[in-house]
């Protein structure tokens, strides 16, 4: 009975923590970051040269998924792995390819969607906060939360999915963890609302003035904030993401519009930030 | 302005920071020190003005607050935003003798940072592309049997990419870049046409940001109502981010609760709740 020493984990879990996309090129990703930290596996559970290459080459196909929650895949291929060298009939290439690349798309977008989409711009967004006036407290405070907290759960899914093997599909794709991803998603709309609502602040400068008069008679922005203050900045945030994820309009092209919105709009008045030297 | 010593730090910071290639991995290189925020303390320690960096660095963070990659196209790589906008959003307000926090400063800042957002893009698939050589290098090993190779095609041959794409480039325009920003200010006076422009690009820009964010979270219209909620809780009750993220987590709850208890065809009844892992 083969069975992978403390050792080979950690240098195969580390491995992938460090080289997960260090050698990235759009033609093989993450491929030479997945092999990298197959080979321990490998070596230590065959120990003639051509068997470890036969091994090997099943993780030359293409692989590509957020790398952070991806640690799980590694850690599934790992255990089939173990399993596979006592004998387990059932896992051939075939089979460890096919759980491969079932798990990269979905993953790519739990990973996305809460990782990066939702849990990093929260820990930025306290982190900002902390940051006021300069102070060193909101870069140290993410810095300490983001790598001890992400560090500890790319260990821990990567053991999960060494434990589990092939049983471990069902922790990400299940019942249960969908409606619980479902959950953390509603609570990251909400915050992308506070956020925009704190730090977005786009004003317009468009006054009405009698003439003769002073003071102008209607001012654009009050009014609109009497309505629902910030409703100027949140319709442009809407703007935004209708453009790309109604419109399909890429984020750069719409970075591009901003910029002719900008032109345009302190051309007709509409603008003014009213900065001077 | 800025000395050779100190440009060069930065040239080596923008090599770790590299976004998705870091030299330094994913979660340090990319998710920490790509970051603006976390980058404007380390830039701040090179040039010897933490807190100015950190001032500086905010406005730029609230533009790309939200970066995700999907299958690794980058609508912008921090890396320049964070090594080369930085030194150089601070160099002209040193220049300017504005106040750091000021809303000129934060303004320029803002706009500073969109506009180099794009050389890091440039960065991005350069290093990609260089990074294609020594993959090519390493199957034609492999096919010999060369398992070391894998080592070395995963973390040195990817650091001749950064020195040529990252190093050089970065080191060389926040030298110069540094000396000549401060002769804009006669050249660019605020009350023109583009100056107020540019600014006002800087507050629009913010708004993609939270955009490309929303895409990420939204997957039907009616989701957007939780967007308008946590707006109006920000803007117009006046809630912190922590207060708004407290409210929010009793919707996602009510919401968990719901789903978990639908009648179901099959009985999913002895799994226990509690080990959800929570990120």
């Amino acid at each position: 009975m083969k069975k992978l020493s403390k050792k080979t984990l950690n240098s195969s879990f580390w491995r992938w923590y460090y080289g997960n996309l260090t050698a990235f090129s759009h033609e093989h990703m993450q491929t030479f970051g997945y092999m990298w930290s197959m080979l321990p596996i490998i070596q230590e559970l065959y120990s003639s040269k051509e068997e470890q290459a036969e091994k090997l080459q099943t993780y030359y196909p293409f692989f590509n998924t957020e790398p952070q929650i991806g640690a799980i895949v590694v850690g599934i291929t790992a255990g089939l792995e173990e399993a596979r060298a006592n004998g387990a009939e059932e896992i051939d290439d075939e089979m460890i390819n096919g759980i491969r690349a079932g798990l990269m798309g979905p993953l790519a977008g739990i990973g996305d969607s809460l990782i990066v989409g939702t849990y990093i711009p929260v820990l930025l967004g306290l982190a900002l906060g902390f940051a006021e006036g300069g102070s060193v407290l909101g870069p140290i405070f993410y810095i300490v939360v983001w790598n001890i907290t992400i560090t500890w759960f790319m260990r821990f899914i990567y053991n999960k999915g060494y434990e589990l093997g092939g049983n471990a599909v069902e922790m990400i794709v299940g019942e249960q963890a969908t409606a619980f991803r479902e959950s953390v998603i509603i609570l990251g709309q909400i915050i992308v609302g506070a956020m925009s609502g704190s730090w977005v602040s786009i004003t317009t400068a468009w006054t009405l003035t009698a003439e003769g008069a002073k003071e102008p008679y209607f001012n654009l922005q009050k009014s609109l904030d009497g309505a629902f203050p910030g409703v100027l900045t949140m319709l442009f945030v809407l703007l935004c993401w209708w453009l790309m994820s109604k419109k399909g309009v890429s984020p750069i092209k719409v970075m591009l519009l901003m910029v002719v919105i900008a032109f345009a709009g302190v051309f007709i008045g509409f603008f003014n930030p009213g900065l001077s030297y | 302005m800025i000395s050779w010593f100190q440009a060069a730090l930065l040239g080596v910071m923008s090599v770790c920071a590299a976004s998705t290639i870091a030299a330094l991995g994913t979660s340090i290189g990319n998710y920490t020190l790509n970051r603006p925020l976390i980058a404007g303390l380390f830039v701040g320690l090179i040039l010897g003005d933490v807190q100015g960096c950190i001032q500086i660095a905010i406005p730029m963070q609230i533009i790309y607050i939200a970066l995700v990659t999907p299958g690794g196209t980058v609508a912008a790589d921090l890396r320049a935003v964070s090594y080369i906008g930085i030194p150089l959003a601070w160099a002209m307000a040193k220049t300017q003798g504005w106040d750091m926090g000021g809303a000129e400063a934060q303004a320029f800042a803002g706009a500073m940072g969109a506009a180099v957002g794009s050389v890091g893009t440039v960065q991005f698939y350069g290093t990609a592309m260089m990074n294609l050589i020594w993959q090519h290098i390493g199957w034609a090993r492999l096919d010999k049997g060369d398992f070391s190779i894998i080592g070395k095609v995963e973390v040195f041959f990817p650091l001749i990419s950064h020195l040529v794409i990252s190093f050089i480039p970065v080191t060389l325009l926040v030298y110069y870049g540094a000396d000549a920003i401060g002769e804009f200010k006669d050249a660019l006076p605020m009350d023109s046409w583009y100056m107020k422009s540019l600014f006002t690009v800087g507050s629009l820009l913010p708004a993609v940001g939270m955009a490309i964010l929303l895409k990420s979270v939204v997957t039907k219209p009616s989701d957007l109502i939780y967007f308008v909620g946590g707006f109006a809780m920000a803007k117009s009750m006046g809630l912190t981010l922590l207060a708004a993220a407290a409210v929010g987590g009793i919707f996602a709850l009510v919401n968990y609760t719901i789903k978990m208890n639908k009648p179901k065809v099959v009985s999913a009844g002895g799994i226990d709740d509690d080990d959800e892992e929570d990120i």
